[in-house]
């Protein structure tokens, strides 16, 4: 890790705002630049100067127009998908319908069985496909930034669910009732519930949601970090350092597309993670006793 | 007086904190996965809900070490 | 690290924190809803329900085609076991006819048999009767003829001298050759049995 602690200040791929966090494009960039560039990954990368409505509550940046581009992306696919949807389903349909099918068995099904869990399928679905469309993005050219890395999108989510399972909680036992149930666990020795109370209580208000916020964030920002730490040093040992060096950037090459390759994994994983969590959270509310 | 550096390190010590809050949360990853894929070999008709409750599980452990991350921004 | 990119950060008014990563800022929850939101209403509305009319159509066209291939098989089936007694129909009609007309040959042959037999014994028996009659005609002139012979004969025989056997034996000689030649001149024409 001791590149980290050589950030120079460049300038210049500030000059456009689009391209600036694109890890392959600041080969160009730092190429051109002083000479000494080596852009080290750090948490500025998550907040690149505003667009448009620079100060206001509407500020709009790099990380929104991903978001922004990515949406589009999502419901283009998947619009084009159901309106060509047919009842002999194409190639193009039958991967479509095996992400929904994957969404509506393998995750809400599993958990909440069928009948139960009918209610909550579409909205699992949504959740599933906005985390892995913006997961994605974090390793697709040009964009390089999950647009999940910021934390407002997975609070926003976790905040859906957080509501979700409460209302379902609330309109299965009541609020007393619901309280009940999860504050005073049955089977558990008195004295003890003067401990397990608070961290019930805390578990269901902050906990849960925070922790499905926090840990997607997390992952995503921890992700872009370790690309853009390969692929800058690439950079730097194949254009700006000593010959004797540049050896050492195809290893970071091959360790920045092996990263690359995990990063699809685990934009995939912590989608089914967030979704799975959302799932088993909501169905917690919905059960019996704690 | 001198003082001769030897090394020097920048940076921020909670770093080092989030390593050090990542240990324990590795290790209960480890044997919680580790577990679940035994029950799961074991008796693979219930690795639907060997994995639910893994992932329950997971959600629980993994918040001592995003638990680390807060800690190691909010007490720069 | 919080003032790496001091430069930027300068216009930005205030440094990034680490602890920005963890708190949204306005504008961050502001897009992400409105991004959320959007995704949201399109699969609500339209993208999910189209899906899953078509799921459910198929659903319906399997069960449907399941159904009426059931049909299908049971008509078949049906077809089959018609097809099959039609079959079994046949045999037997066929059995019966044929039973029918062997007993019909049989008959025929039976009645031709008999028919023969009896033209047979009826050709026989006229042949019988014919050869009574002529036998019965032959005998009445033979009757009639031998009295008036033996009368011939008789006279003759009175009228020549009887005691001479020279005569009497000449005598019946002529009376023999007359017999004869009259015989076959007037029984000729008649037939010669007897």
């Amino acid at each position: 890790m001791c590149p980290l602690k050589s950030g120079t200040p460049d300038p210049d791929p500030w000059e456009s705002p689009l391209f600036t966090l694109a890890a392959p494009l600041t080969v160009v960039a730092s190429a051109e630049g002083e000479g000494g560039g080596f852009h080290a990954p750090s948490i500025t990368d998550f907040f690149p100067p505003a667009i448009f409505f620079e100060g206001t509550i509407f500020e709009f940046n790099r990380v929104m127009l991903i978001r922004v581009i990515m949406t589009i992306l999502l419901l283009a696919i998947f619009v084009i998908a159901a309106r060509r949807a047919k009842l002999v389903p194409g190639r193009f349909q039958n991967a479509i319908e095996m992400i929904l099918d994957f969404v509506r068995i393998n995750i809400v099904g599993e958990i909440m069985g069928e009948e139960r869990g009918r209610r909550y399928v579409p909205m699992i679905t949504v959740i599933f496909l906005t985390v892995l469309t913006f997961n994605i993005s974090g390793v697709i050219p040009f964009m390089n930034l999950a647009g999940t890395a910021l934390i407002g999108l997975p609070v926003m989510l976790a905040l859906w669910v957080f509501v979700t399972y409460w209302v379902a909680g609330i309109r299965k036992h009541g609020f007393g009732g619901y309280l009940k149930a999860n504050l005073f666990p049955p089977g558990v020795p008195k004295p003890i519930y003067v401990i397990v109370a608070p961290i019930e209580l805390l578990q269901i208000l902050i906990i849960r949601p925070a922790s499905l916020a926090i840990r997607l964030m997390a992952n995503m920002v921890a992700g872009h970090i370790m690309l853009v730490l390969c692929f800058s040093a690439t950079s730097y040992f194949l254009f700006e350092a000593a010959p004797a060096l540049k050896a050492f950037g195809v290893l970071t090459f091959a360790g920045g597309f092996a990263f690359t390759l995990f990063e699809l994994l685990v934009a995939a994983l912590q989608a089914y993670i967030f979704g799975l969590l959302a799932s088993v959270y909501i169905n917690l509310s919905l059960d019996e006793e704690h | 007086m001198d003082v001769t550096t030897l090394a020097e390190v920048t940076g921020n010590i909670g770093t080092v904190g989030y390593g050090l809050a990542a240990i324990g949360p590795g290790i209960g990853l480890g044997i919680l996965i580790g577990k679940t894929i035994e029950g799961m070999a074991r008796q693979p008709e219930a690795a639907g809900q060997l994995r639910a409750t893994m992932f329950l599980g997971v959600a629980f452990v993994e918040l001592l070490a995003l638990l680390g991350i807060v800690a190691g921004f909010l007490f720069v | 690290m919080p003032t790496v990119h001091s430069a930027v950060l300068a216009a930005e008014d205030s440094a990034v924190e680490g602890i920005d990563l963890l708190i949204p800022a306005w504008y961050d929850i502001i897009w992400s809803s409105v991004v959320l939101v959007i995704i949201a209403i399109v699969f609500y509305k339209y993208i999910l329900p189209k899906f899953q009319a078509v799921l459910d159509e198929r659903t319906e066209k399997i069960e449907g085609g399941l159904a009426q291939a059931e049909t299908a098989q049971a008509e078949a089936a049906a077809a089959l076991e018609e097809y099959h007694q039609q079959l079994q129909e046949a045999r037997t009609e066929a059995a019966k006819i044929r039973e029918e007309a062997r007993a019909e040959g049989s008959a025929i042959v039976a009645e031709l048999r008999t028919k023969a037999q009896d033209d047979a014994t009826r050709i026989l028996e006229t042949a019988h009767r014919q050869v009574e009659a002529e036998r019965q005609q032959a005998s009445i002139s033979l009757r009639a003829d031998v009295g008036s012979l033996a009368t011939e004969l008789a006279s003759k025989i009175v009228g020549e001298s009887l005691e001479d056997h020279a005569r009497q034996s000449r005598v019946v000689d002529r009376f023999l050759a007359d017999l004869e030649s009259e015989n076959t001149a007037g029984v000729g024409s008649n037939g010669q049995e007897g």
